[in-house]
């Protein structure tokens, strides 16, 4: 299983590093906001490194899903001593990684900066968890998209057409029902859904 | 351990439509070297494709070391060493890398072995696998199966691409696999010399169908091909059953004819042949009988 997660992670190298570099961006926009102007001025800048995030994840699973078939990975990995599912469980593992080696940092330093701002109220301190949930559940439910389109869907344009459409559909459904408990349920209940057509479809096929 | 590291029974896959294989059944038993042949096109990638479970069949049931092949287990896979028709490896690595990745997803390397492969077939570490030649892609493909020590080896049309010595280096090696106890070896190949020299087991795939399915020499001495004399012209009609060809010309017939026996001999007799001398024929030369159009089938073991 190590090497599997260590081949997808090389492989997957310049998503990952693209993951980082945007996270590490917007820490650092986070930090000079707290130590240097003392103001929410980059909230604009942030969502527009959130989205990016966002993509990046959808677009890992698709790297992921979509060169296995253009490489024909899975037909040479499928032959030695590891089986389907195991296959696709580490490029889970590396997927769940990825979120959460990209958003836990982010959402440490959006708590300390909105700690900066905000009145020591309990309830912020509540809303403050709940979007970092949900914010983690979205990266996963874009990352869980990426997977299943990636595996399923054959042409390079439609892929990217249907990886934005549904990363778009993803954040509106978070930006209409809010960042609480039936969100995050509805994401669960998504990503759980979307892991097992994809674990379905990569078990039966022909590779 | 299983006698039988290969079951098939009554395999059927279509694809688009179409049927690629038709109630496909035969054995192969332990220790066992078995050439599949059959012509481009037959069925045979499909049938191999299937018994490591990367096609799921349409119908039917293939067993490989006891396991049903669509759920193969890890350690089952680990058991079998699989050579791709096209040495389907990733492209974009670098060997050394592919030989890490294999080496790491292994239950058992035999580094020593591997090793001695690595030197006689001259195969650069450094260089991509999409810079390799077919041929070295091949041998390469071929030292990542033997690395493991298989307990079954499945090679699909192996020596294809590879030189006239690398071909030799093959057989030999294949040799040496199957001289380890309890070794077994499934084969498909263009080159019939190839098989005739390695193989104790052939199955012919024609159109979907395994025409024969038998031991060499059992299909050497079922099928006889036989140059026959008449005084006038020969007749149409000879009422022989299981006549694999036929061709004629003015009062000579060329016959090939499977499970010759007394029987058939007293019909043909009842013509009064001028003469009826047996033609020598090679795997080749059966090959291509019994890939012909129309050609009976050879009937297994069993039912003769």
């Amino acid at each position: 299983m190590l090497s599997l997660i260590a081949r997808e992670i090389r492989d997957q190298v310049v998503y990952l590093v693209g993951l980082c570099l945007t996270a590490i961006t917007m820490l650092a926009l986070l930090i000079l906001q707290i130590y240097v102007q003392m103001e929410m001025v980059y909230l604009p800048i942030l969502g527009m490194g959130v989205a990016l995030l966002l993509i990046g994840f959808c677009a890992l699973g698709m790297g992921q899903m979509y060169g296995d078939r253009v490489n024909r990975i899975a037909p040479l990995l499928a032959t030695l001593a590891v089986t389907r599912t195991r296959i696709l469980a580490a490029r889970v593992a590396v997927g769940v990684l990825a979120v959460l080696a990209t958003l836990v940092p982010i959402a440490i330093a959006v708590t300390l900066v909105l700690g900066a701002f905000l009145p020591p109220l309990e309830f912020y301190w509540r809303m403050i968890v709940g979007i970092s949930i949900t914010s983690l559940l979205v990266g996963m439910a874009c990352y869980c998209v990426g997977l299943l389109i990636g595996w399923t869907t054959n042409k390079t344009a439609l892929l990217l057409v249907d990886g934005l459409l549904l990363v778009a559909l993803l954040v509106s459904v978070v930006w209409i029902k809010g960042f609480g408990l039936d969100t995050a349920g509805l994401l669960l209940l998504f990503i759980g859904a979307t892991l097992l057509r994809t674990w379905q479809t990569f078990t039966s096929a022909s590779l | 351990m299983n006698d039988n590291p290969i079951v098939v029974e009554n395999l059927v896959k279509y694809y688009e439509g179409r049927c690629i294989l038709d109630g496909i059944s035969f054995t192969v038993p332990r220790g066992c070297i078995y050439g599949l042949l059959g012509r481009n096109g037959c069925g045979k990638t499909t049938m191999i494709r299937i018994l490591l479970g990367l096609e799921p069949p349409t119908r039917g049931r293939t067993l490989v070391l006891g396991q049903d092949s669509m759920r193969l287990s890890a350690r089952t896979h680990g058991r079998i060493g699989y050579v791709a028709e096209g040495h389907n490896l990733i492209q974009s690595y670098k060997v050394r890398r592919l030989i890490g990745l294999c080496r790491g997803l292994s239950l058992q390397w035999n580094e020593e072995f591997f090793g001695h492969l690595m030197t006689a077939f001259r195969l650069p570490p450094d260089r991509q696998i999409k810079d390799l030649s077919a041929g070295m892609r091949a041998q390469l493909n071929l030292a990542l199966a033997m690395a493991i020590d298989p307990e079954l080896l499945i090679l699909d049309d192996p020596t294809l691409g590879l030189d006239t010595v690398a071909r030799r280096q093959f057989l030999e090696l294949a040799i040496d696999v199957i001289q380890r106890q309890g070794r077994t070896i499934l084969f498909s190949s263009h080159i019939l010399a190839d098989v005739e020299r390695i193989a104790d087991r052939i199955g012919v795939l024609v159109a979907g169908k395994l025409v024969v399915d038998c031991t060499l020499e059992e299909l050497k001495s079922r099928i006889k091909k036989l140059r026959v004399i008449f005084p006038d012209q020969a007749p149409s009609d000879l009422y022989v059953t299981e006549i694999v060809n036929q061709r004629q010309q003015g009062r000579e017939m060329v016959l090939t004819v499977a499970n010759w026996n007394p029987q058939k001999q007293a019909i043909l007799e009842t013509f009064r042949p001028e003469s009826c001398t047996e033609l020598p024929m090679t795997l080749e030369d059966i090959f291509i009988e019994c890939t012909r159009p129309v050609s009976a089938v050879v009937p297994q073991e069993s039912e003769v």
